[in-house]
């Protein structure tokens, strides 16, 4: 017996064009959720109806392992993805997440998802080609399921809680796993503090993936002038957080190069930066500018260990990804979870 | 045949009921308090406010408080503030 209210419709495609006309959909078609599909995701997850799953600091609305259920199925999830959706929900629940400003500010963020561990094959997660585009179900309907939960149950509509002035395309659906197999380095939840065998998300309020090229240099020094250039972009440029999401080929000339995670993070710091003077002229900082301006550095984030470095994407192209967070002071930092 | 689809939707009544602070009838001898959001121009936007509501009532005095960032919830400190020394509070974003 399902806790939440029932609309008893003539047929499945009814079902589809109802979901459109009440306002519950994200503009694409969703798989319309009856009691029967709503047990199974709840049974995988092994969590009652009314148990309370998530609440939103802010507005303080509770929200219902159903209602997740609910939402999972209407975005095209299977039942087994339910501890991930869970596991990153709680995560966009903590506080150093700001969860209501993410998903109502005119910054207009997503939330960008990062699947590790061996949970990644076992339910067809992607990591290689094409990480950030579409065909695959784990990914597509996991960061789907992320965002009809901001519009369903957290009241995130465009024109209501949601002020975006721009948004970006993440809105849809922003999840990736790392493609760990091609990381010389630790991966990102053992940075993050969990075992190496655990399977984990992380959760960051991200603007979209900025590319990277650089295809010529061949060269460790070649690819962080260009990982740094982009980090250093005007338009970007904040004390927040940053994710660099590293193709197999770049990572395997930096490896090859000598270089450790702790040192590209201390490289990438040290080049993101722009003058006091750059910024004003921007309007990123207030005021005119004074000459000593024009030598008075400031860097991306707080230190290099606000970049985060994952490994994903295809086997052949020198195209990295940085992704600079929502936030534009330390507002919203990235959380890990461990999926259970 | 007929389905049964379900609501995906959480409505804002199923939040935890937070209780009302009591309203006030005029703000006579009363003091103002004015939370400002953090965005640029929300300064501007609640001095005007305080010049109309300044025009109409003798207020006693004006508190203005200024969150430390438009992103986050106001701090509890100044929330306690607020609550202790203001009768009545406005607050606005300009953005």
């Amino acid at each position: 017996m399902a806790l939440a209210a029932e609309y008893e419709v003539a047929g499945w495609a009814e079902a589809v064009e109802t979901y459109f006309e009440r306002g519950w959909t994200d503009g694409l078609p969703v798989v319309p959720a009856t009691a029967d599909a709503v047990r199974r995701f709840l049974d995988a997850a092994g969590r009652a109806p009314g148990e309370v799953v998530l609440t939103e600091p802010t507005r303080r609305r509770s929200i219902t392992a159903e209602k997740i259920a609910i939402n999972a199925v209407l975005a095209g999830c299977r039942p087994e993805y339910m501890p991930v959706l869970l596991a990153a929900l709680d995560a966009m629940a903590d506080p150093a997440f700001t969860l209501h400003g993410a998903i109502t500010s005119t910054g207009g963020s997503a939330t960008l998802v990062v699947v590790n561990g061996p949970i990644r094959p076992r339910l067809g997660f992607n990591a290689g080609g094409n990480v950030f585009g579409p065909g695959w179900r784990a990914n597509a309907t996991i960061g789907r399921a992320i965002r009809l939960v901001t519009l369903n149950c957290l009241g995130a509509q465009p024109g209501l809680l949601d002020r975006s002035t721009q948004g970006h395309p993440g809105k849809y659906s922003y999840c990736i796993a790392e493609l760990e197999e091609e990381n010389p380095w630790e991966p990102l939840h053992v940075d993050r503090g969990l075992p190496r065998g655990a399977s984990a998300v992380t959760v960051f309020a991200a603007e979209g993936p900025h590319n990277v090229l650089s295809h010529y240099g061949e060269t460790a020094d070649a690819i962080i002038v260009a990982l740094a250039d982009t980090m250093a972009c005007l338009g970007s440029f904040s004390p927040g957080q940053s994710f660099v999401v590293l193709a197999p080929e770049h990572v395997r000339i930096l490896a090859r190069d000598g270089w450790t995670k702790p040192r590209l993070r201390e490289a990438l710091y040290a080049g993101a930066r722009r003058t006091r003077a750059d910024l004003k002229r921007g309007g990123k900082l207030e005021g005119a500018v004074a000459p000593a301006d024009e030598a008075a550095w400031v860097h991306r984030g707080g230190g290099p260990e606000d970049i985060h470095l994952v490994v994903a994407g295809g086997g052949a192209g020198g195209h990295s990804a940085f992704i600079p967070s929502w936030s534009r002071e330390r507002n919203s930092l990235a959380v890990t979870r461990e999926i259970r | 045949m007929t389905l049964k689809i379900l609501d995906p939707t959480v409505s804002a009544d199923e939040a935890a009921a937070v209780a009302v602070a009591k309203r006030v009838t005029d703000l006579d001898g009363k003091v103002l308090g004015l939370l400002h959001n953090g965005k640029v121009n929300g300064e501007r936007l609640l001095e005007h406010v305080r010049e109309q509501l300044a025009a109409r009532y003798r207020l006693r005095d004006v508190v203005i408080v200024r969150k430390a960032s438009a992103s986050r919830v106001a701090d509890d400190a100044d929330l306690d503030r607020l609550a202790r020394e203001c009768d009545a509070v406005v607050t606005a974003i300009g953005d």
